[in-house]
């Protein structure tokens, strides 16, 4: 596909520098109706995900170059790129403001590359070629609108909260009730005489444009990550929403408006660390169990789905409904045709998900369960944690142990 | 053993903060003594620390609008803590515009400090920070480790040139060598010397003046009848000066050093409420 674009500088360079923080790498897809940045690190315990619509930029020509190849006719091609390769080229966003006049990027599908071309002050045109590997689609699946805890906070309060702790605090929890906010820093337990500064902050409900508290919650994420979204959302002053639930499920910090969306999906810890010694019947079925009586209690939309919790496929209702509730995330880039593949995949990595259970990666985080094709799924050792409310419907790159190999950057 | 206090007077709290922010430009770690009338801040010469010395006192009145402490005993009434001043510097960073801060010694899981600062928020109820620094209570026994030190048998005693220049002399310096000497004669001159194999470098500062002390029973006598044009000299570790100069964020009402020829050299820096002295032991 052919992408042609320009662009408002300190906004994109914002949001690379805030998937940065979360992978070196990252995928470019660019598709119809605007371009989708994506990231997801080495323990898939962060998520990112920036889209910015064909209005952001001041212009946008996207044209399909459709390919026969695979079983689904794919009309965009998903590409990644290694990030250190263009952090370079948004380097220094706010110096970038003032020398930059414009900014295209081209791809050319051939050639296997995306060209960024910035054009400069006094006729100076500075153009980077990276190439990109092909790769099968990223995408999580998150379920906001099933989250018992909703807050909605602007950007500069988080910024005004996020300055007490030092830059160096990896981990924070963020402890919530209907009439208190509580945000602390979070320290192994196991660190004997802690020799570390802990420090909370208390916050009055008041404070927040939206507050919604469904469930108690204590959870703990990595605030490293989120640091990112939180200049990214700075620079495009829209205000922060924090979707969670209990502890170790999920929680995305996000920001839209009507030409960009962004989610920041971060692993919370689970409260429950006691080891599945006793590896119960698949995943699936746990999942399915846990899910649909989770479900029932929340929301209408799943019940009288109980699926047979035996089998070893997923119900075909069960997948269905899946795709049917796809929330926004998923839903953009993937074209109706994808989303039948991407069943396929289901199906046929949920077996493998059994299959390869007995290795159990022990995770504390979980965040959410890949499908993977290629090699088997991760799965969880707290089946509570585990939600059914969010698969990812893709693989990550099969290519996760040779990348490196043939991607090169010619800057 | 208990401790409480609270600053609401944002000057004094500003104040406060630039002290903690010099202390912790000193020193990794330090011995926090509390009386019932100040605070010291004392780092006691190890070999660990490279042999240097600090001794720093608040007066409590001068800070806080509420102070109560009480000590290990009745008779003992004082406590010593040991702390990372650095922690302390940072609580207190963003506390620029508090309501007020109040600090507290607990001991919840291990003796801490707590720090709590109000902030201003735009909803009914304040924004509270609190944050936790680990401090070790240090038992009455290792008490006379901290005792203050005495001013030493000087050579010559002197005024220091404005501690920005002289701060940005010694940066210079810094780069070409790792030690430099000071030396200084009762006719108010100084000189700032680094020698390397490549080169030498000297800076002259005159018309210093040399504070007047007080005979105490002719324990001065060394530097009476002292030729006042002779130059008395220590080599000191030049990262150490640094960082006595680096840390000072205001400047002092009176700046002076004292210098044990080849031994030591005594810097003492007095601000309005605050004392500082700062010993650096002479390189071999």
């Amino acid at each position: 596909c052919i992408l042609h674009c320009f662009l408002f500088l300190l906004v994109f360079g914002r949001a690379i520098h805030a998937i940065a923080r979360v992978s070196d790498e990252f995928w470019f897809d660019p598709v119809e109706k605007g371009l989708a940045l994506r990231s997801v690190n080495s323990s898939r315990s962060a998520y990112a995900y920036v889209f910015f619509s064909s209005m952001f930029f001041q212009r946008y020509c996207w044209t399909a170059v459709s390919q026969p190849c695979q079983k689904e006719k794919q009309l965009s091609l998903p590409c990644k790129l290694i990030i250190k390769s263009i952090l370079p080229v948004f380097r220094c966003v706010n110096v970038l403001e003032r020398n930059v006049e414009k900014c295209s990027i081209y791809t050319n599908v051939n050639d296997h590359h995306i060209t960024f071309q910035l054009l400069c002050k006094h006729g100076v045109v500075k153009t980077y070629n990276l190439t990109f590997q092909e790769c099968d689609p990223l995408q999580a699946v998150f379920a906001k609108h099933m989250c018992p805890n909703i807050l909605k906070v602007h950007s500069r309060l988080l910024a005004d909260i996020m300055i007490h702790f030092p830059t160096s605090q990896e981990e924070v929890t963020l402890s919530v009730t209907p009439v208190k906010v509580c945000l602390k820093s979070y320290a192994e337990e196991d660190t004997g005489f802690s020799k570390t500064m802990l420090t909370e902050i208390q916050l009055n409900p008041d404070e927040f444009d939206y507050f919604q508290v469904g469930v108690d919650s204590e959870v703990t994420f990595c605030l490293k990550e989120l640091r990112g979204l939180l200049a990214f959302s700075e620079a495009t002053s829209v205000p922060v929403s924090i979707h969670f639930d209990i502890s170790g499920k999920p929680i995305a910090f996000g920001i839209e408006d009507t030409v960009l969306e962004a989610s920041f999906i971060l692993a919370t810890l689970s409260d429950v660390e006691k080891e599945t010694a006793s590896q119960q019947p698949p995943c699936v079925s746990q999942r399915q169990e846990s899910n649909a009586e989770a479900a029932a209690s929340k929301k209408p939309r799943w019940n009288g789905n109980a699926p047979n919790t035996e089998s070893a496929k997923p119900t075909s209702p069960l997948a269905k409904q899946e795709i049917k509730s796809i929330p926004r995330v998923a839903k953009k880039g993937t074209t109706g045709v994808a989303g039948t593949a991407i069943t396929e995949a289901e199906d046929r990595a949920v077996l493998e998900g059994e299959a390869t259970e007995s290795l159990s990666y022990f995770y504390k985080y979980c965040i959410f369960q890949f499908h993977s094709l290629f090699f088997g799924a991760v799965c969880y050792k707290e089946k509570d944690a585990i939600s059914h409310t969010f698969h990812s419907l893709a693989t990550p790159s099969d290519a996760e142990e040779d990348f490196g190999s043939g991607q090169s950057s010619q800057v | 053993m208990r401790f409480r206090a609270k600053i609401v007077d944002l000057a004094c709290l500003n104040h406060f903060s630039r002290v903690i922010n010099t202390i912790a430009k000193l020193a990794k770690t330090c011995t926090l003594r509390l009386t019932v009338s100040k605070l010291y801040f004392i780092l006691s010469d190890k070999v660990a620390n490279g042999g240097v010395s600090m001794w720093c006192e608040l007066c409590q009145g001068n800070f806080f609008d509420e102070f109560q402490m009480e000590g290990v005993a009745a008779e003992h009434n004082e406590i010593y803590l040991e702390l990372v001043p650095e922690n302390l510097s940072r609580a207190l960073k963003t506390a620029q515009n508090a309501k007020a801060v109040k600090i507290k010694l607990t001991n919840k899981h291990c003796p801490c400090l707590r720090v709590a600062v109000e902030l201003p928020s735009l909803s009914s109820s304040s924004r509270i920070v609190t944050h936790d620094i680990p401090v070790g209570v240090i038992p009455r026994r290792l008490w006379n480790d901290f005792r203050e030190p005495s001013v030493p048998d000087f050579d010559v005693s002197i005024y220091l040139p404005v501690l920005k220049t002289m701060k940005s002399v010694v940066e210079r310096m810094k780069n070409l060598s790792n030690s430099i000497v000071i030396e200084a004669n009762l006719s108010g001159e100084m000189n700032l010397k680094i020698e390397t194999d490549l080169v030498s470098v000297t800076t002259h500062f005159k018309d210093l003046g040399n504070p007047p002390w007080a005979s105490e029973d002719g324990c001065q006598s060394s530097a009476q009848g002292r030729d006042l044009e002779n130059m008395a000299e220590a080599r000191i570790d030049i990262k150490k000066l640094q960082q006595l100069l680096a840390g000072q964020q205001v400047n002092p009402t009176k700046a002076l050093c004292n210098i044990v020829s080849k031994r030591i050299v005594h810097f003492i820096l007095l601000h309005e409420d605050v004392s500082l002295q700062y010993f650096v032991p002479a390189l071999a």
